[in-house]
């Protein structure tokens, strides 16, 4: 199945935006783009309570491309909401979380869309989110065999074994065992990873502010 | 400092979005392409050797095949089908389209050749002029792990591997044994070590 790679699902959702209403100040697309621009993207965006995303976009996609003579130039009657998003376990489970947990967000967004049932009856919601799905033709996914907690524990793992063993470098046997066992004893405890990270913990580097 | 939201950036990872048209009769042809490359496992090892990308995606949208869901929403009438590709890779822009014109020309050619005015993966100064020419932003982008690359991820599920065993196994050693084990465990998580954080700035 093309939309699913190990236990990845790789989910395309191309909703057609409603058209412009001349009593709005802003269209329709406009208002999805204001909102989008004012969301957190880390641990305290609406994508983070989604536990089992790994990584997901929104998109207003304006138009289809015109690549130039001798190719043909065609444009869309409406526009897009583009929502990608590769996450773990089932569609349907994904998508009743989406209504449950993050209403605010899908309701900000998808009621600028054509046919949008509301999140009153999450599987309204999510029968309406596969009239809306396009099935993935091709889907990569490099590491498809671990859900994110698993893989932010694993990255908070590396980090805590490679400070422990800068910290204890040249230490004698019996305190480097007992360091060990402190370790060990911490990271039972240690509180889950973040999903999404902290904005706040960034650098004006990290957030790269040119690309090309 | 106030943070600038870059939204085809989150963290380590971008996002890009292309949309190429095709003509209909070159779709099937893809499909072809697209079922034997999932199907040969091994045609994918130069994609995931080159161990940048989290995920990526191609989607055919068939002319007729753009959601239609009420009466008064207008019918596409299109017609060309559309090649749509997603990925979330590391790095900057032009080192992710340097490193596929570099390594997987030979690949991206075999896909892309049945877009319309395809220049090909090589010389590389077309190529990204044709995938600026097609490429739209993304509004908005959420990364559950944004300090870690592709290859971080890959190292840490090592180390914690490695890790796990050796915790286990060196339960019930004397000081002595448990720094023998230790030494070892060392060399097997070596090269994965290191913490994960901001990216490096380039272009």
């Amino acid at each position: 199945m093309a939309n699913q790679s190990g236990q990845i699902y790789g989910l395309t959702i191309l909703a057609p935006i409603l058209g412009e209403d001349d009593h709005l100040d802003i269209g329709h697309a406009t208002a999805v783009r204001w909102y989008l621009a004012g969301l957190p993207q880390d641990h305290t965006g609406p994508f983070a309570k989604i536990s089992s995303t790994h990584f997901c976009r929104l998109v207003v996609m304006d138009d289809v491309v015109f690549v130039g003579s001798p190719a043909r130039e065609e444009h869309l009657k409406s526009r897009y909401l583009v929502f990608e998003s590769n996450f773990d376990g089932d569609l349907d489970t994904y998508l009743t979380r989406m209504a449950r947990e993050i209403p605010d967000l899908v309701d900000a967004v998808w009621k600028h869309c054509v046919g949008y049932p509301g999140v009153a009856d999450p599987a309204a919601f999510a029968a309406y989110m596969k009239k809306c799905q396009i099935t993935t033709t091709f889907f990569f996914a490099d590491v498809n065999n671990k859900t994110v907690d698993q893989t932010l524990k694993a990255l908070q793992v590396q980090s805590d074994v490679s400070h422990f063993i800068a910290k204890n470098q040249g230490k004698p046997a019996v305190e480097l065992q007992s360091a060990f066992r402190i370790l060990l004893e911490r990271m039972t405890k240690a509180p889950a990873p973040l999903r999404g990270g902290k904005d706040s913990e960034k650098t004006a580097a990290e957030d790269r502010p040119y690309d090309h | 400092m106030e943070l600038l939201l870059l939204t085809n950036i989150n963290g380590k990872a971008y996002a890009m979005n292309a949309i190429t048209p095709m003509k209909r009769w070159k779709t099937p042809i893809l499909w072809l392409i697209f079922f034997i490359l999932g199907a040969i496992k091994p045609l994918q090892s130069a994609l995931k050797n080159l161990s940048f990308i989290h995920f990526a995606r191609w989607v055919i949208v068939k002319h007729n095949q753009f959601p239609h869901l009420d009466p008064k929403q207008p019918a596409e009438d299109l017609q060309y089908d559309y090649l749509i590709f997603f990925s979330n890779f590391n790095g900057t822009w032009n080192e992710y389209i340097d490193a596929f014109s570099a390594v997987l020309s030979k690949g991206l050619n075999t896909i892309w050749r049945w877009s319309e005015k395809f220049p090909g993966s090589v010389p590389v100064t077309p190529f990204k002029t044709y995938i600026g020419q097609v490429q739209f932003d993304t509004d908005y982008y959420y990364n559950a792990y944004p300090r870690a690359s592709t290859n971080d991820v890959k190292a840490a599920l090592r180390v914690q591997d490695a890790f796990n065993a050796f915790a286990e196994n060196s339960k019930n050693l004397s000081p002595a044994e448990f720094e023998k084990a230790y030494l070892e465990f060392l060399v097997q998580v070596q090269a994965d070590l290191g913490s994960t954080g901001m990216a490096p700035v380039g272009t």
